[in-house]
């Protein structure tokens, strides 16, 4: 054997091999087809972004966004009633900061630095919000409320062993405070469903829809899965009579052939038969999912379950329908988010939300074009609306993750 | 180390009382096939029954009529004196009597292991949380868990989720064990640690109930080995005799094979 000297090795890497330079020549610029496509994409990206933003900075006239706010956010709702609408949000704000601080009572931070980033540009967003200088002022004390209700659920969780039963009832709770905010009564200047509009119409439709489909859904997919003939012919039913029929239809069963149904003398409101409408039929959906949940469930499960004596609900209740319902949670919030969307077809059965409001700002004559800020305006709030239910869906996975 | 509680402590203090009997078990599957032939079985109070057999002979399906995980449409079955029938509330009442293991452990793998542990007791026999978590910790410890108890399944290895079924089936106080292939889905190194916690178990004079294809085990720890083949009792004999005398053709052939 002839001794060669030994390779030499650099304790650094190769230039070539790591870094920025190497990624794009992996990525982007391995062969020349590639090479190609990533240059005629790129110069569409570049040309698109480069447009929209000279559209976005000259064309475009914006003044039709702030001058309308109050409608895209409440529609008619009387502005003197305004802080109502205030306490509704601050309300929210308490609790949903308080569950985040319970949900993280074993996190070492509470505000990591992705957290902090938000909140920074949230504020930012809030101070230079286009409104009269009070509402910003308001709505910052409202990202505080949010953070210091994290912080404080935080303490009371470590220090209280019932606190998360109490916010469950305070959640509870809170359903009902919102009615009586936005509806008045019992002391409140009452206020019609026809001045509700905008995005407190949208949000109330979708969170009323989604707080009802949820059990009426799990039940259709229990449904389906019994054992009792009966039962499970009437579940299937129904899933595959809704699910065959377009929203649209179910709406205007609701506003139109509702009323025929009922006594002459009860008057459904039309933002109930709207939530009736989309409750149905999301919930045909959403027992879709949830049956795909419970098909995941090995046999065993049940099994071991019966065998230490638990009976048929016990079983149900603890066992399979809690890692059901886990497996489903991508499916379920995915349903929950186009029920969202989907509360955009009120507008059709007459009802203010926030896309027919929009309509009512464009037939304004003083912003008469004005199409794309509008609806590019509408866009981004249920983006961020979608978005955050994505990500809370998200959080909730990681926050159930049981193995390594 | 605490005792697992049990009137009769074991070695030749086998008793003449049986926990169970089935008499001329049949039963079809939903496809009309005639998976239990007749089978017939007699296990006494503290016995250690091993069930052997071929795969597809029937014995997972025999030893699940015992707590009615599966139905039988012919025979009669008594556990401890009472009727497993259809009747919903016999069944209740059996299966708070009657503990089981599965091949694929089947722990609950949204619970952390102590709660697997003291899920049943709570539900089931009502008893509040500390009795059930002071009982769900003395039988962790038993089993060589107890510094895994806050963790959840899925973090365990196939030994230690094994063992944590055994302490969890234990919770209830059952007065029979049934155990259905307990090894057969673990690693062979872990056998071992899942054969000795049912060993103690055996000697503390607990009513079992094996399918295993683990001759050692059965040839120490059990007081009459039992053969089946094609839904039919083919042999029933002392592991001694079994082994290495078996009567049968069919045992012998079966004998054959695995050692």
């Amino acid at each position: 054997m002839t001794t060669t000297s030994p390779p030499s090795f650099s304790t650094r890497p190769d230039v070539a091999q790591i870094g920025a330079i190497a990624w794009v020549r992996k990525h982007l610029f391995s062969g020349w087809f590639n090479s190609l496509v990533t240059v005629v994409l790129g110069s569409l990206l570049i040309r698109s972004i480069v447009g929209f933003i000279g559209w976005a900075t000259t064309t475009a006239q914006w003044k039709v966004i702030p001058e309308n706010l109050p409608l895209y956010f409440v529609g008619q709702f009387p502005p003197d009633q305004y802080w109502r609408i205030w306490a509704l949000l601050w309300m929210i704000s308490a609790l949903s900061g308080l569950t985040w601080g319970n949900l993280s009572q074993n996190v070492p931070h509470l505000f990591s630095r992705t957290v902090l980033i938000w909140v920074g540009i949230l504020a930012v967003i809030f101070v230079l919000a286009p409104t009269p200088l009070p509402y910003r002022l308001l709505l910052l004390a409202t990202l505080g409320l949010v953070l210091g209700g994290a912080w404080a659920g935080r303490y009371l969780s470590q220090s209280l062993p019932s606190f998360g039963l109490g916010l469950a009832i305070a959640w509870g709770l809170s359903f009902f405070i919102m009615l009586w905010l936005m509806a008045g009564g019992f002391g409140l200047k009452p206020v019609s469903t026809t001045a509700w509009g905008g995005l407190l119409l949208t949000l109330f439709m979708s969170v009323v829809s989604i707080v009802l489909c949820f059990p009426l859904g799990v039940a259709l997919a229990l449904g389906r899965q019994s054992t009792l003939p009966v039962v499970r012919l009437l579940s299937t039913v129904y899933i595959e009579v809704v699910r065959g029929v377009p929203l649209i239809a179910l709406l205007f069963i609701g506003a139109v052939m509702l009323p025929f149904f009922l006594p002459g003398n009860v008057r459904l409101d039309l933002v109930l038969r709207a939530i009736f409408g989309l409750t149905l039929f999301s919930a045909a959906y959403l027992a879709e999912n949830v049956r795909g949940g419970l098909q995941s469930i090995p046999r065993g499960q049940a099994e071991a379950s019966s065998a230490l004596g638990l009976n048929t609900p016990l079983t149900l209740g603890l066992i399979v329908l809690p890692q059901a319902l886990k497996v489903a949670i991508p499916s379920i919030v995915g349903q929950f988010i186009s029920l969202v969307q989907d509360t955009t077809l009120v507008s059709i059965i007459g009802l203010s939300d926030l896309m027919r409001i929009s309509r009512a700002v464009l037939a304004n004559p003083l912003y008469i074009g004005r199409y794309a800020e509008v609806y590019l305006f509408i866009g981004v709030i249920f983006w961020v609306l979608c978005y955050a239910m994505s990500w809370g869906s998200r959080q909730l996975e990681a926050r159930l993750k049981t193995t390594n | 180390m605490t005792q697992i509680q049990t009137d009769a402590s074991r070695n030749g203090q086998v008793g003449s009382e049986p926990m169970i009997i089935a008499e001329n078990v049949e039963k079809w599957y939903d496809n009309n096939f005639h998976v239990l032939r007749g089978v017939s079985l007699t296990v006494q109070k503290g016995e250690v029954v091993v069930v052997m057999g071929p795969s597809g002979s029937g014995k997972s399906t025999f030893i699940r009529t015992f707590n009615a995980l599966e139905s039988y449409q012919k025979g009669r079955i008594l556990i401890d004196g009472i009727h497993l029938s259809t009747d919903l509330k016999n069944i209740d009442t059996i299966r708070r009597e009657v503990g089981m293991v599965f091949q694929q452990f089947n722990l609950f793998p949204h619970l952390t292991v102590q709660q697997n542990v003291m899920l049943a007791p709570i539900w089931v026999r009502r008893w509040t949380k500390a009795r059930a978590e002071e009982k769900a910790l003395q039988l962790l410890e038993r089993v060589g868990i107890l510094e895994q108890a806050k963790k959840f399944p899925g973090q365990l290895s196939g030994g230690q989720q094994q063992r944590v079924a055994i302490a969890r089936a234990l919770a209830m106080e059952p007065r029979i064990m049934l155990f259905d292939e307990p090894t057969s889905a673990l690693d062979p190194e872990m056998v071992r640690e899942v054969l000795d916690v049912m060993r103690t178990l055996a000697s503390s004079g607990m009513t079992m109930v094996c399918v295993t294809h683990e001759v050692g085990f059965a040839r120490e720890v059990a007081d009459r080995v039992v053969l089946m083949a094609d839904g039919l009792l083919i042999e029933e004999a002392t592991p001694e005799e079994f082994f290495n005398n078996p009567k049968e053709e069919r045992s012998q052939k079966f004998l054959s094979q695995i050692l």
